[in-house]
């Protein structure tokens, strides 16, 4: 992508009057890292960047800001937000439209279209990070890391992300400014990692799960992360009635994950962000894309593709599936 | 698993259907296992999914929700809801390695007395064949 362009476009978005800020990914401070960048200045604009790196989603920004109650006298600040988005992260904010979670004139949607990201993770395995930032190009075939002005060309496949193999919609589903033209999609992987779970029996699932989390911390960041998980008032910080308890062990940290894999049921746009920040590495996407794939297959629903659709779970159909009811 | 092992299960039963179907089970006189324990809620549309969840952590063996039958909701749509969002639980537990035996949904009608019986010996036979569930039992310490 030609990165004058989407500065250039950036700042005039980012000067027009009716927009507070405008959203969008800079250069992290070492190795391979990025930071999400608030740019409220024209100026400011000039350090945005969309590499193979910009991993993360920035739709959860939407809901994160904190609103306080306002000052008597005080008019709300009703500028609007500017976005800038990948496929997946695109899908969050239609999923969030189509939830009413945000307000289709709250926000501008910037869209990149996306050629598919790199594993952080295992780009750091195999190219070891080094203090110096580090930037990624794509190229015809693959990724060029470029660090110290040498270029080293790394074939697609060794490093592009689960999600983005899996990926079914790498342009933006909802935009109001396109960056590029649409990327062409490629031919989805085959999702080993839910179907190798499914072929267990059934104490073999629960083994697995249960070393899994058991590692669980409560740190909660998988929650934090998630674009869709905004409930001003959560079920697990809530304390009368406790859904969940606080302690960590192995049944509450089932029935916490549990519980937040069935939230996103219908609503998980598999941006793969839980996986990501997660600590302790547990397979999170997994129980995400099970539903997902379940409801797809069962239902017919596939979240984050219609703003003005119906959720999921607030609609039904005569005729669903009833094949599991005695 | 000890010999004389008896399943508990927690049934959520709707108000305008299921619970007067087991209302006149027992009026009727239909003998049915007595491992259920029935908790009446407005309707299956109410049933969280995490009652569920909760209900096993503390020492149920089995669950069964049962409502009315489609069409039949006493609040029009309740349990088209409840088949939705149970189903998918029901997946979920299921990948999460919770036995599908554990976990049933019926319709049963308020005059539907035998099928209650039907319904509840098949979830207390299920139960009885999967096991105690120890596993996900509440304040465990030596994971």
């Amino acid at each position: 992508m030609d990165l004058d362009k989407l500065r250039e476009t950036a700042a005039e978005v980012a000067g027009r009057d009716d927009v507070k800020y405008l959203i969008g990914w800079k250069k992290g401070s070492y190795g391979y890292r990025i930071a999400p960048a608030f740019v409220e200045d024209v100026e400011a604009a000039a350090e945005l960047i969309f590499s193979p790196l910009c991993t993360a989603n920035l739709a959860t920004y939407l809901t994160l800001v904190e609103k306080l109650p306002l000052p008597r006298g005080q008019e709300p600040d009703d500028r609007k937000v500017a976005l800038m988005v990948k496929g997946c992260d695109s899908r969050a904010v239609a999923q969030l439209l189509a939830e009413k979670g945000i307000h289709r004139d709250e926000v501008i949607v910037i869209g990149c279209p996306c050629p598919g990201m790199v594993d952080p993770d295992l780009l750091a395995e195999k190219y070891p990070e080094t203090e110096e930032p580090a930037e990624l190009k794509w190229s015809d075939d693959g990724f060029v890391i470029v660090r110290d002005g040498e270029e080293t060309a790394v074939p697609r496949d060794e490093l592009l992300a689960e999600k983005c193999r899996l990926c079914r919609y790498p342009n933006p589903v909802v935009s109001d400014i396109m960056l590029d033209d649409p990327v062409e999609t490629w031919e989805p992987a085959e999702d080993e990692g839910v179907t190798e779970i499914e072929e267990k029996e059934v104490d073999g699932r629960w083994a697995y799960w249960q070393e899994q989390f058991s590692n669980c911390i409560r740190c909660y960041s998988c929650r934090n992360v998630c674009p869709l998980c905004y409930c001003q008032d959560c079920i697990l910080d809530r304390l009368n009635p406790t859904w969940v308890n606080r302690s960590v062990n192995f049944s509450e940290n089932t029935a916490f994950n549990i519980a937040r894999a069935f939230h996103l049921a219908g609503r998980c746009i598999e941006c793969g962000e839980c996986e990501r920040v997660c600590p302790a590495n547990i397979p999170l996407g997994k129980l995400n894309r099970k539903l997902a794939r379940e409801i797809r297959d069962k239902y017919g629903f596939e979240p984050g593709l219609e703003p003005e659709g119906e959720p999921f779970q607030a609609s039904y159909k005569p005729d669903d599936p009833e094949d599991f009811i005695l | 698993m000890s010999a004389n092992y008896e399943p508990n299960i927690v049934a959520f039963l709707c108000n305008w259907c299921s619970y007067a179907g087991a209302d006149l089970a027992g009026t009727s006189r239909v003998q049915y296992p007595s491992n259920v324990q029935i908790i009446r809620v407005m309707c299956t549309g109410r049933v969280n999914p995490l009652y569920v969840v909760n209900a096993l952590q503390q020492g149920a063996d089995g669950v069964l929700v049962s409502g009315c039958h489609p069409g039949d909701c006493h609040y029009m749509e309740g349990n088209y809801f409840a088949r939705r969002r149970l189903g998918m639980l029901k997946d979920l537990l299921e990948f999460a390695g919770v036995d599908p035996r554990r976990f049933h949904m019926s319709w049963v009608s308020a005059s539907e007395g035998h099928k209650w019986k039907e319904v509840v010996e098949k979830t207390v036979e299920d139960a009885r064949e999967a096991g105690p569930f120890e596993g996900f039992r509440r304040r465990q310490i030596d994971w």
